[in-house]
C-alpha cells in the first residue's frame, strides 16, 4: 500500500493502495464512480475509457503508480450538468441499446472531438474501432459525433 | 427445465394468449386502521400516490431492446399520464407480482405485454373516470382523462388523479375497459427515445456490476477449464498472502466447480486468484474437439432422426428431377459475449436473502435462492439491475447461485465479478450444428423437392430429453423444431425436413434467435445455389414460391406469405434489386438476398451488398437494405434500433466469431480472438419499416438470422464462390470449392 495523489474530475484524491491496482478498480471499488465500466480488463473493449487531460486512455492499462500528479476526467466530470455535446447528441439520436459500453464511447468521442472539431468518418473509425458495443450502435454513435461536432462549433 | 415446454420458454407469442389476462394486485390488508387508501393501485403494475406521483412498473429486464421506454409508454397510453413524469420501478418476484411472467426472453417483452399493459392502464384510468364522475354526480361519458386528470367536458371541472386515489379505489374493477382508438395513440407508434438515455450518457445509470452494499467484499472464481471436469483440490496458501485477501472458499454451483478468491476489492481478488493454485479432474470429455464434432454432425447425416415436415413425397421428386443440388452447411458454436460480463451481488443472511444482478430471469433466481437456502419467498429480495447486454446468456442464473453460495460461506455481502475470459470460456453456447441440403429442378427451372436434414444438439438448458421421450418421433415437430427449418415458409410441391439430435457435453443454451441462424443460413443459401442453378432471379424466385400470398397454418403458427411478399417487393425497390452493381477496376462488388418469417409474426428481408479486391481479398460489407414487417411497431425508433443491433449481432458471427473447444477446453479467451463487429467494419444499414395494423410481433432478435446468407448470397454474386461454413474469415475464399 502507498499514497498516491491524482486528480479526478478537477477534485484531488490521495488513494491508499497497491501501486500496480488499474485506476479502473481505484475509481469503481475505492472512489465509487461506476460509470467507468469493466469490459475485459486488458485493453482491448474500450468500455473504462476516460481522459488523462484530454487524451483517452484505458482506465483498466493504467497502474495507480502511473497516476501520480496527473489529472483524469470520467463520465461523471465530462461536463457540470451532463450537457457536453456529445452526451447531447448521444440522447437526441437516441444511440444507447443496453447502454453498458456507451460511457466509453462517449469519452473516446469527446476526445476525438477536442483533438479534432469537424471530424470526417474516417476519424471516426479510427478513433472509435479500439471500443466494442456488442449491441451494435455503431451507426447511430457515428451520427451522433458528427451532430455533435455541429453543435461545438455553434457554441 | 425438463418440464417447461422449450418454444414457450424461449417465445413469446407461443404463450401470448396466458399473458393477456391482467393479474389484478390486490393489496393486502393494512394492519393499521387507515380509513382511506394512500395509493390507488388498481393492479400490480400501476400505482397512483395521493401527491400525483405515479409509478409504473417495469416487468421485463432493460438490456437494450428499451423495455423500460416502451412497456410504460402502453400503461401511459392508456392510464392517460405524462410519460416523462412517471416514476418507473423495477418488478421484482414475490407476491406483487404472482403469476406475471418477469422472464425477458423470445423477443416478446413489447408485443407479448402490449394487450395486457394496455388493459391494465385502461382498467385505472376508467375507475378513475367512475370516481370522478360519482363526486361530480355526472354520467360518466361527459368525462374524459387528460394527463393525470380527469375532466368535466361541459362544465370545464377537473380533478387530478392524486385527489382521486380515496374513490377510485372503491370503484369496481371493469373486465372488459374500453381501450383507445390506435388513431388517438400519443405514445404508442411514435418513435420515443430511451427514458434511461440521461442517466446512460452521464454514467449514473446502474447495472449488476455498479452495486454498492455497504460492507460488500470482491470476488473472482477460478472455475474448472474443462468440460464436466471438477475441482479435486487446492491450496490456498499463497492466494491467502496476498494483502487485502480475506478468503478462499470452494465453489460447487454455477456453471462448474471452482474456487472463489475473495478480497476487499476486486484487485485484491484477482491477484489472489493468480496465487492460487488448483487441481483438477479433467472428466470424460477431456478430448472434446469442436473441429472432430462437426464431422460427427456430418456423419450424423446418415441417419433417419426425427420427422419435421412431409409435404408431398420428396424423394419420389427428386428421383424424377432433371438436376439436384445438394450441399452442407456448418455454423459453429457462438459465445453471447455481452460487454457486461456476469456478475452478482448476493447478501445472505441467517432468514433472509438479497441479490442485485443483471438477469433476463430474476423469477429462476428467486427460485434457486428459495431451493438453495429453504427460506421462504418472502424473505428473499432479487433487484433486477439494467442489463449490460443478455442475448440469452442471461436465461442462466448460474452466476447467481455462486454468489449466493459464496455469500452464505462469508456471511458478509461479496460482489462476484466474472473476467473477460471467464466469461468467454464459461457461457451457454450456441450449439453447432450441421444442414444437408438437397433439392431437384426440372428442365425449366422449376423446384421439384426441397430436402433438408438437419443435425444439432437440443439445448442443454432445458436438460436433455430421456430414452423414453426420445422414443416419440414426433417430439420435435410437435415443439416446432428446428426453427426456420420446421417454418420453410416456401411452397415447395414436394417438401421433405427431418431432424437429427446429436449430444455434446458443451453447455448450450438460446443465443439471439435461437435456432434460426444457422437453419435460415442454410436455408436462404441453398435456396440461392438453386436460383442460380435454375437461371432464376433470386428474389422473383422466393416471391413465386410463396403464391399466391395464402396464410400458411404450421402448429401454433399462421405464416402469412403475402405479407412476406409484400416485404420482398419492398425490398426491390429500395434495395435497387434490378439496377446491377457495377464492378471496379480494382473491386468486384456483389448483391445477396435473404429472408426469414419468425414465428409467423415478424417478416423481414435483407440485401446485402459487398465488395472486395480482385484477388479476393479486403471483403467489406458496403450496404444492407433491410425491410420489415413486425406488424403495428409499438417503437418505431426503437425497431430501427433492433434492426441495426440484430444486422450487426449477424455480422459478428458471419465474419468474426466463433468458439473452438480443444482437449475439451474453450479455445478463446476474449474480443481478441472471439471478434466481434466494430465501427470501422460496419456497412450502411438501411431499414425500412412496412406500416402495420397486424398484432405487433417482436423484434429484438428478428434481424439476426437472415444477415449470414445475405452476405454469403452476396460474395457468391461477386466472385462466383459459395461460402458455406461460417465464420467467413480470411482465407475462407480462397478455400471454398
Amino acid at each position: 500500500m502507498a499514497v498516491h495523489v491524482l486528480t479526478i474530475n478537477g477534485k484531488q484524491q490521495a488513494i491508499d493502495a497497491d501501486p500496480e491496482m488499474p485506476l479502473l478498480w481505484v475509481l469503481r471499488d475505492l472512489l465509487l464512480l461506476t460509470g467507468t465500466k469493466y469490459g475485459c480488463g486488458v485493453g482491448i473493449c474500450g468500455a473504462c475509457s476516460i481522459l488523462e487531460g484530454h487524451l483517452p486512455v484505458r482506465a483498466c492499462q493504467v497502474s495507480l503508480h502511473q497516476t501520480a500528479g496527473k489529472s483524469y476526467t470520467t463520465i461523471e466530470g465530462l461536463s457540470a450538468a451532463g450537457d457536453h455535446p456529445c452526451q447531447r447528441a448521444w440522447i437526441d439520436e437516441d444511440v444507447s441499446q443496453c447502454g453498458y459500453c456507451q460511457a466509453g464511447m462517449i469519452m473516446s468521442a469527446a476526445a476525438l472531438l477536442h483533438r479534432i472539431p469537424k471530424p470526417t468518418d474516417a476519424d471516426i473509425d479510427e478513433a472509435m474501432s479500439n471500443s466494442v458495443c456488442r449491441c451494435g450502435t455503431y451507426q447511430r454513435m457515428r451520427r451522433a459525433i458528427h451532430k455533435a461536432a455541429t453543435q461545438r462549433s455553434k457554441a | 427445465m425438463n418440464d417447461i415446454d422449450r418454444r414457450a420458454f424461449l417465445k413469446a407469442s407461443a404463450q401470448a394468449s396466458a399473458g393477456f389476462a391482467v393479474a389484478f394486485y390486490l393489496p393486502e390488508p393494512k394492519a393499521s386502521a387507515e380509513s382511506e387508501p394512500s395509493v390507488f393501485e388498481p393492479n400490480a403494475y400501476i400505482s397512483i400516490a395521493r401527491d400525483n406521483k405515479v409509478t409504473l412498473w417495469v416487468t421485463r429486464s432493460e438490456m437494450g431492446q428499451g423495455v423500460r421506454t416502451n412497456l410504460p409508454a402502453a400503461l401511459a397510453e392508456e392510464l392517460d399520464v405524462d410519460l416523462a413524469r412517471v416514476n418507473l420501478q423495477q418488478a421484482m418476484p414475490g407476491a406483487r407480482f404472482k403469476g406475471i411472467r418477469l422472464r425477458t426472453s423470445g423477443s416478446g417483452s413489447s408485443s407479448g405485454t402490449f394487450g395486457s399493459l394496455r388493459k391494465a392502464g385502461a382498467t385505472a384510468r376508467e375507475m378513475l373516470i367512475a370516481a370522478a364522475a360519482s363526486t361530480w354526480n355526472v354520467d360518466r361519458t361527459s368525462c374524459r382523462a387528460d394527463s393525470g386528470a380527469v375532466f368535466h367536458v361541459p362544465s370545464g371541472r377537473s380533478l387530478s388523479y392524486g385527489e382521486l386515489v380515496a374513490k377510485a379505489a372503491q370503484q369496481p374493477v371493469p373486465v372488459n375497459p374500453p381501450l383507445k382508438n390506435p388513431a388517438t395513440f400519443r405514445l404508442i407508434g411514435k418513435p420515443l427515445k430511451r427514458i434511461d438515455a440521461p442517466q446512460i450518457v452521464r454514467g449514473t445509470a446502474v447495472y449488476g456490476l455498479d452495486v454498492h452494499v455497504p460492507g460488500m467484499l470482491f470476488a473472482v472464481i477460478e472455475r474448472c477449464p474443462y468440460l464436466g471436469g471438477r475441482l479435486v483440490s487446492f491450496d490456498a496458501n499463497k492466494a491467502l498472502q496476498v494483502p487485502q485477501v480475506r478468503g478462499v472458499f470452494p465453489i460447487t454451483k454455477g456453471i462448474s466447480t471452482g474456487v472463489a478468491v475473495v478480497g476487499d476489492n476486486t484487485w485484491a481478488a484477482l491477484k489472489g486468484r493468480e496465487a492460487l493454485k488448483v487441481e483438477w479432474n479433467p472428466g470424460p470429455n477431456q478430448n472434446f474437439d469442436s473441429e472432430v464434432f462437426a464431422h460427427e454432425l456430418e456423419s450424423a447425416f446418415a441417419l433417419d432422426g426425427y420427422p419435421i415436415r412431409r409435404d408431398g413425397d420428396a424423394p419420389h421428386a427428386l428421383q424424377n428431377s432433371s438436376k439436384t443440388l445438394d450441399a452442407v452447411y456448418h455454423y459453429p458454436f457462438e459465445a453471447h459475449a455481452p460487454v457486461e460480463t456476469m456478475n452478482c451481488i448476493a447478501d445472505v443472511r441467517e432468514d433472509s436473502c438479497e441479490v442485485w444482478v443483471s438477469t433476463q430471469t430474476p423469477e429462476t433466481a428467486h427460485e434457486n435462492i428459495m431451493k438453495m437456502l429453504g427460506l421462504p419467498s418472502e424473505r428473499i429480495k432479487v433487484h433486477t439491475t439494467l442489463v449490460g447486454g443478455g442475448f440469452g446468456r442471461r436465461l442462466f442464473v448460474d452466476y447467481v447461485d455462486e454468489a449466493v453460495e459464496l455469500s452464505k460461506q462469508l456471511g458478509k455481502p461479496v460482489k462476484v465479478l466474472w473476467t473477460r475470459t471467464d466469461d468467454t470460456r464459461h457461457g451457454f453456447f450456441h450449439p453447432a450444428s450441421a444442414e444437408q441440403m438437397r433439392a431437384g429442378i426440372d428442365a425449366d427451372g422449376r423446384i421439384l423437392a426441397w430436402v433438408h436434414k438437419s443435425v444439432g444438439s437440443d439445448l442443454s438448458m432445458f436438460g436433455l430429453p430421456t430414452a423414453e421421450q426420445m422414443k416419440d418421433l414426433q417430439r420435435y415437430a410437435k415443439d416446432e423444431a428446428p426453427w426456420g427449418a420446421f417454418d420453410t415458409p416456401y411452397n415447395f410441391s414436394a417438401l421433405k425436413v427431418d431432424y437429427v439430435p446429436v449430444d455434446s457435453p458443451v453447455p448450450t443454451g438460446a443465443w439471439r434467435s435461437v435456432d434460426y441462424p444457422s437453419r435460415v443460413f442454410a436455408r436462404e443459401s441453398f435456396l440461392d445455389e438453386v436460383a442460380r442453378a435454375a437461371g432464376r432471379d433470386p428474389l422473383q424466385l422466393r416471391i413465386d414460391l410463396l403464391a399466391p400470398g395464402d396464410i400458411l397454418k404450421l402448429g401454433d403458427q399462421n405464416i402469412d406469405r403475402g405479407r412476406m411478399i409484400r416485404v420482398l417487393e419492398l425490398s426491390r425497390e429500395k434495395s435497387n434489386w434490378l439496377q446491377p452493381l457495377n464492378p471496379t477496376a480494382n473491386r468486384l462488388r456483389g448483391r445477396g438476398l435473404a429472408i426469414n418469417i419468425y414465428e409467423g409474426e415478424s417478416y423481414i428481408a435483407q440485401v446485402a451488398e459487398v465488395s472486395l479486391a480482385r484477388d479476393l481479398s479486403d471483403l467489406k460489407i458496403e450496404r444492407i437494405v433491410c425491410v420489415v414487417d413486425c406488424g403495428f411497431p409499438i417503437n418505431p425508433l426503437g425497431l430501427e434500433g433492433q434492426v441495426e443491433s440484430g444486422i450487426t449481432w449477424g455480422l459478428s458471427a458471419t465474419l468474426h466469431g466463433k468458439i473452438d473447444f480443444q482437449k475439451g477446453q474453450v479455445v478463446q479467451q476474449s474480443y481478441r480472438d472471439f471478434r466481434v463487429m466494430r465501427m470501422n467494419e460496419m456497412p450502411r444499414i438501411e431499414t425500412h419499416i412496412v406500416p402495420s395494423i397486424s398484432s405487433p410481433g417482436g423484434f429484438g432478435e428478428h434481424a439476426v438470422p437472415p444477415v449470414a446468407p445475405a452476405v454469403a448470397n452476396a460474395i457468391f454474386d461477386a466472385t462466383g464462390k459459395r461460402l458455406r461454413r461460417l465464420p467467413f474469415a480470411a482465407g475462407s475464399l480462397e478455400k471454398a470449392i
